[in-house]
């Protein structure tokens, strides 16, 4: 039966099924998301990273927590008033002294509540003076009568009800007082170094209208029956060192030196040998040049190295203790001795400062001048947060864990302040300036993450790491890319293809040979092979390139009848036997080398010891003994010492992971240039290596030079290699007989112990961002590179 | 392709009439062929020394006896392998040379190093003695000595002399061997299963402690005596085996006379190298090797085998693929397939592609930070907080390790899935398409097929470098020495979160941590051969795969 057309001309079979569509429809959505996601997530790699450094570069943050009104005690019969400040671990019950035989205690957990507890002095003292040690929470204390004493304020705590809070219970203890000076004069000042088995104490006095300096010294005998008791083992009277008049004393956490200012600004620094003798080792004067001298401030930052002073100008100083060598003809003359000088210089203040107070945890301290406050910190020489308050300071104290410092404003009010500065060691001038740390004797690029000490100063200079990076990267490199732009250009333009097609994947499984295989020889099958060998390495290196171009002259000058039975392509065969022979020479020859040109004098025998071992550190001291200071800096970057596991070892063991990367990049590049060009310049009558220099190098030179630039990528970021086969010292020469300590070696060797979140794991994922970031960037750049040298020559 | 244009190497070389092939530039011909057979000599050089050092560590070395003068000129007896030659140069004017030998004594008991340097000057008489017994031991490493009884349990004693005196002994050490497998049985399979329970209940008594259940806690007592009872049966059953692996006992004398003893329990082993023929050698080198592979590492690793480290090495780099793939193959169709090509795309492309150029340990970074003390610390505190402060995923495991290097190598696959893709041709989509097929339906029958080899190929780059990479390991979770394989027969069976070892780890750790590095040489260079052949291997396949899928689409083109 005819029928109408169907009017559609689309028939039902070719609808494709719901089914179908809906499933499309998923895998569509589900590659998008999910694709999307994948390369999201693996570039958030970088991302995450950052995040963790970020902090890093944060400022501190520094606002106030709550305040309270304090009618602070009794003040005692002093003639000068006294107040003195401390506090506790957890910045709850900070205790105020004002010189009576009280102290008042205010609870800020109970909005200032306050509470006072007796400090039992003997009765009839009367306190002239008294000072605080926040350390110890110790309060030192100088009599009318001539006497120095102290008391401690010791703070308990307990877990407060259901585990919330501490519970903190102060209590006082007094300790011993000792007559200093004159009897019966009253003290001015007091100063109290508590180093357990020394102690020293210093005070000032007035004696019949003249100032005078005490001080004496506590020695505690120590044996295995216990601690003996403590003795008084010297007394001194510093008058008469002094120039001017003495008005503050600083003595020594260690128990064993002294730091007297005087009304000059003079800094006298005298130091007991044994407790028993007194030695004036150093008299300086921070502000000579300022119009007014004198100092306000003489303290210590934490770890009693540094003393932070002041002058009335507002300037601010740090003065550290490191060795210098004695130039003033005194009797100490030639020798070096631990004297203060100048290490740090922080912005001025607008005059003196009126309060400071240390840390206990680290370099931070807080000082300024009335209503304005500045959080500093020595290491890096920064300010950390400074502004103005909304009082004016009185006194200010920090507590242990420096975590809140609380205020005393000159109406009696207390201020608990939250100081969140995780990381005040750190900023761009810690990880890549220079800086002048405690002990040392000049600015350096310093990388000594840990030490032995609570008051050690991390040094987190990530410069010395990157320098070690970039020297065993330049050694390896320089030994890669002859051998792999060589052979690659042999293999591209001169290798017949059916042999190219074996050389090729050889050279490649190369690279994937593991690097802890090359690491692992490198350190223990070369380096002790190689350590004594130095001359014969010089020699091979000298004489296997001139040994094959001579073996090519020569061949040059063959009949041509035997120059045709080696066939254009297999020279590398033919130097196999060449190349053997002048290795085992040079490998032979070296000791002869060695003993000829590598010569030592014994100073024993007089007799002269061929080692090259020896050699090298020697020319190094007398390079740097030279007049020129060119010669001096090229002895002190270039010629160090010799280390067994050294750059030389690194490099070669390197070059074997570079030259696959470099080798099969370079030949890719090179077997690029279209065979048209090639062949024109051929027909032109070049020959065959007139076309490689003229026409093939030029054209895959953006390639060749791309491959350059992923195989330092690649050199950069090796680890396992470096870390086997150097020494792992982070050192700032450019020796190639010394080791060195690269960023990837450093992560690998100290990240698993870094506690997490602290300065120190953020520092090692700094040199991570910058490892990441070197090798991204050069990556892409040679990618680029790459890709414009093809689009070039796609039409060709 | 058309034919093949005359390349360059097969253009012959004229000189123009009267110039010099010198001015042509022939010695830097030769001068680059010199880069070329240097780089070859360099491979050739680097595989053949693991090859030979790494093979003959299972082969029966020969025994010397050596008769030393030392510096009062009295002779002493010494017995050993000589293990490396080399001339050593005086530290002083005439510089003289003389070659010494590093000697492997064995019997770190007795002397306290295995190894001791001999003078070649100094050796006054040398021979093979054929009676020379080379043991090896359960501690101290190797003995060399020559036996002079068995003697026996039950208190009869067999001579050296006598014909049945080794295959006693023998028959005695694999007694003993089975001995020590029973004792490992109990030691680490029952006892770490009693282990496993005690600690289970110590978490429920905690808990019931803190709700204050006393019925409970009851019962949990009660359950722990029951299993305190069950241990103890089984301690003294190891005991008492551990008492009759004494109870055989070799008396032997050293080369220079010192008589000892030594619990036939202790021997694992006993050859007699300079009396065996090629082929008896060659038994005993297969048997190494097999031990080599099979067996758990003693004495801070630098004896026994490394068979966890091959495993751990296997199911992490399994794992590794596992995840790898798909995520690999899924961003690799989504960059080819669906999203819109553009700058955007070929900027993502590029940054993927440079992500394989980024050091490993950046990854390892950000697996200790992201993976480990992130996700694993999370993890800890939603899950495992019952047995919080100790981690259980908040520090390195295989799991982290594995997502780690599968970051590391996801660059590897998607550009290896990418090229696979581009290469299917335009026509075979097409076709598809006009068939009625959907997008996906094409994607999946016709483009992901004849795509598989390629991607394979990358799958199989991607485990070569997982396997051979050690320094992201280092932070997420290799250790020198797990206690238990990351696979295993108590529920759960994979045990994501458990430490494990590494070929590539056990060379370092061999290498640079062990207190005798000369010790462990050896089993370094075992090890590394092993790694490589099985890095290389990888690699081979990877290439010849890519190799062969070259040749076939070489002639599918439309």
């Amino acid at each position: 039966m005819p029928e109408d057309p169907p009017k559609r001309s689309v028939p039902e079979r070719f609808i494709a099924s719901r089914a179908t569509l809906r499933l499309d429809q998923l895998m569509t959505w589900l590659i998008r998301a999910g694709g999307l996601g994948i390369i999201v997530a693996v570039l958030g790699i970088f991302v995450f990273i950052m995040a963790e450094v970020i902090p890093l570069f944060e400022p501190a943050r520094f606002k106030q927590e709550s305040e309270a009104a304090v009618s602070s005690g009794r003040p005692g019969a002093t003639a000068t008033p006294i107040t003195l400040m401390g506090v506790d671990e957890w910045a709850q019950k900070p205790f105020i002294y004002r010189g009576g035989a009280e102290i008042a205690l205010a609870d800020l957990s109970k909005n200032g509540e306050i509470e006072t507890l007796p400090v039992e002095i003997p009765a009839d003292t009367v306190i002239s003076t008294a000072q605080v040690d926040g350390k110890q929470n110790r309060v030192i204390l100088g009599t009318a009568d001539g006497r120095v004493g102290s008391f401690k304020v010791t703070y308990t705590s307990t877990a407060g009800e259901g585990g919330k809070g501490q519970i903190v219970t102060p209590s006082v203890k007094v300790e011993s007082f000792e007559a200093i000076g004159q009897p019966g004069k009253p003290l001015k000042d007091v100063s109290f170094g508590d180093g357990g088995a020394a102690k020293v104490m210093a005070a000032i006095q007035e004696v019949d209208g003249r100032t005078e300096v005490h001080a004496l010294c506590i020695r505690q005998k120590r044996s295995l029956m216990g601690a003996g008791k403590p003795a008084v083992v010297g007394r001194f009277d510093l008058t008469s060192d002094l120039q001017g008049h003495p008005v503050r004393l600083l003595a020594s956490a260690v128990g064993d030196a002294l730091l007297v200012a005087d009304d000059r600004g003079m800094v006298y620094y005298f130091y007991f040998t044994n407790g028993t003798t007194k030695e004036l080792r150093q008299t300086f004067q921070p502000f000579a040049d300022e119009a007014d001298p004198t100092l306000s401030t003489l303290s210590y930052v934490f770890g009693d190295v540094s003393v932070v002073v002041c002058g009335a100008t507002g300037k601010q100083e740090v003065w550290s203790l490191y060795n210098q060598s004695v130039t003033d003809g005194s009797a100490k003359g030639g020798e070096t001795v631990r004297r203060y000088g100048k290490i740090k210089e922080f912005p001025p203040l607008t005059g003196a400062a009126t309060f400071y107070a240390a840390s206990q945890r680290n370099k931070t301290f807080l000082t300024g001048r009335g209503d304005f406050a500045s959080l500093r910190y020595s290491t890096t020489e920064s300010v950390r947060w400074e502004g103005t308050l909304p009082f004016t300071v009185a006194r200010a104290v920090m507590d242990a864990k420096a975590e809140h410092i609380l205020f005393l404003d000159t109406d009696g009010g207390l201020h608990r302040w939250k100081l969140d500065d995780p990381h005040p060691e750190a900023g761009m001038k810690a990880f890549f300036g220079k800086l002048w740390y405690e002990g040392a004797d000049r600015p350096g690029y310093v990388w000594q993450s840990t030490g032995g000490t609570d008051d050690f100063e991390p040094k987190l200079s990530l410069t010395p790491l990157i320098i070690g990076s970039l020297k065993g990267t330049f050694f390896a490199l320089l030994f890669a890319v002859p051998i792999a732009l060589l052979a690659a250009i042999y293999t591209s333009c001169f290798l017949p293809p059916n042999i190219k097609s074996i050389v090729k994947p050889v050279m490649e499984i190369m690279a994937s040979l593991p690097s802890v295989v090359l690491g692992f020889l490198a350190g223990l099958w070369l380096a002790p092979l190689i350590e004594d060998k130095v001359p014969s390495l010089l020699l091979g290196g000298l004489a296997l390139p001139l040994g094959a171009m001579a073996v090519g002259w020569v061949f040059t000058k063959l009949p041509v009848t035997t120059r045709s039975k080696v066939r254009p392509g297999s020279e590398f065969w033919v130097l196999l036997l060449p190349v053997a022979l002048m290795t085992w020479a040079a490998w032979s020859l070296g000791p002869w080398l060695e003993s000829w040109a590598f010569t030592v004098k014994d100073p024993a025998t007089g007799g002269f010891i061929a080692d090259f071992r020896l050699w090298w550190p020697q020319i190094g001291h007398s390079l740097s003994a030279s007049d020129w200071s060119f010669v001096r800096w090229l002895g002190d970057v270039f010629v160090t010492d010799f280390d067994q596991r050294n750059s030389l070892v690194v490099g070669f063991m390197m070059g074997f992971a570079v030259i696959p990367i470099l080798f099969t990049i370079t030949e890719d590049a090179l077997s690029n240039v279209p065979t048209q060009i090639k062949a024109a310049s051929l027909a032109l009558g070049a020959s065959r290596w007139q076309m490689v220099r003229t026409v093939v190098l030029p054209v895959a030179s953006a390639g060749i030079f791309s491959a350059l630039m992923v195989a330092f990528g690649r050199a950069v970021g090796e680890t396992m290699i470096v870390v086997m086969a150097t020494g792992n010292t982070p050192v700032m020469d450019l020796n190639i007989f010394s080791g060195m300590r690269t960023l990837s070696a450093n992560i690998a060797v100290e990240l698993p112990e870094a506690a997490v979140h602290s300065t120190h794991y953020r520092a090692l994922f700094l040199g991570a961002v910058v490892l990441f970031a070197l090798t991204f960037v050069l990556n892409t750049f040679a990618e680029i590179l790459r890709q414009r040298l093809r689009e070039r020559f796609k039409f060709v | 392709m058309t034919d093949p244009a005359p390349t360059p190497a097969n253009a012959p070389v004229v000189p123009a009439k009267g110039r010099a092939h010198s001015l042509l530039g022939e010695p830097k011909v030769w001068f680059c062929a010199m880069g070329l057979t240097l780089g070859l000599l360099m491979v050739i050089g680097l595989l053949s020394l693991i090859i030979v050092e790494g093979v003959s560590v299972f082969w029966p070395r020969q025994v010397l006896e050596l008769d030393v003068k030392d510096a009062s000129g009295k002779i002493q007896t010494v017995a050993g392998e000589i293990r490396k030659e080399q001339a050593k140069r005086d530290v002083s004017p005439d510089a003289t040379i003389h070659h010494e030998w590093l000697f492997f004594t064995g019997n770190k008991d007795v002397t306290g190093s295995a190894f001791r340097f001999v003078d070649a000057q100094a050796i006054a008489d040398q021979r093979m003695p054929k009676d020379i017994i080379v043991a090896e031991r359960m501690e101290y490493g190797d003995s060399i000595f020559y036996p002079v009884s068995l003697k026996l349990a039950d208190g009869t004693e067999i001579a050296a002399s006598e014909g049945s005196f080794l295959a006693k002994l023998r028959a005695k050490i694999a007694e003993g061997n089975a001995r020590r497998d029973q004792i490992h049985t109990i030691e680490a399979d029952q006892i770490g299963e009693i282990n496993d329970r005690v600690r289970k209940l110590e978490i429920e008594r905690r808990k019931a402690i803190t709700d204050d259940d006393t019925k409970l806690l009851a019962e949990l007592d009660a359950a722990r005596a029951d299993v305190q009872k069950e241990y103890e049966t089984l301690a003294a059953k190891a005991g008492e085996l551990r008492k009759q692996m004494s109870a055989d006992v070799l008396n032997y004398r050293l080369a220079d006379g010192t008589a000892r003893q030594q619990a036939v329990g202790d021997l694992l082993r006993v050859e007699h190298p300079n009396a065996m023929s090629w082929w008896e050698k060659f038994g005993v080198f297969l048997h190494n090797g097999w031990d080599f592979l099979t067996g758990a590492p003693r004495e801070a690793n630098t004896e026994g085998g490394i068979f966890p480290a091959i495993f751990g090495t296997f199911v992490m780099t399994l794992l590794m693929s596992v995840i790898v793939t798909p995520l690999g193959v899924i961003a690799a169709i989504y960059l080819r397939e669906y999203a819109r090509q553009g700058l955007l795309v070929q900027m993502v492309r590029i940054s993927v592609n440079n992500l394989a150029g980024v050091p490993s340990i950046v990854f390892g970074v950000f697996g200790l930070g992201f993976f480990v003390y992130s996700v694993g610390g999370s993890l800890d505190r939603w899950f495992f907080s019952d047995v919080l402060p100790t981690p259980t995923f908040g520090t390195g495991g295989i799991l982290w390790a594995s997502l780690t290097l599968a970051l590391l190598a996801l660059p590897v696959v998607i550009v290896a899935t990418e090229e696979a893709l581009v290469a299917v041709p335009r026509g075979v989509r097409e076709a598809a398409m006009a068939c009625g097929a959907s997008k996906w339906q094409s994607i999946q029958r016709i483009v992901l097929p004849s795509a598989l080899p390629g991607i394979l190929t990358g799958v199989v780059l991607a485990m070569a470098r997982g396997a051979g990479e050690v320094a992201p390991l280092m932070l997420v979770g290799v250790v020198k020495l797990a206690p238990s394989l990351p696979l295993d027969f108590t529920a759960p069976f994979i045990h994501a979160e458990r430490k494990f070892m590494h070929l590539g780890f056990h060379i370092y750790d061999l290498g640079f941590q062990s207190p005798d590095s000369e010790a462990a040489k050896p089993m370094v260079f075992a090890t590394t051969l092993l790694l490589i052949l099985l890095v290389v291997a990888m690699n081979v396949a990877a290439i010849s795969l890519r190799n062969h899928l070259r040749k076939k689409y070489a002639v599918s083109t439309f």
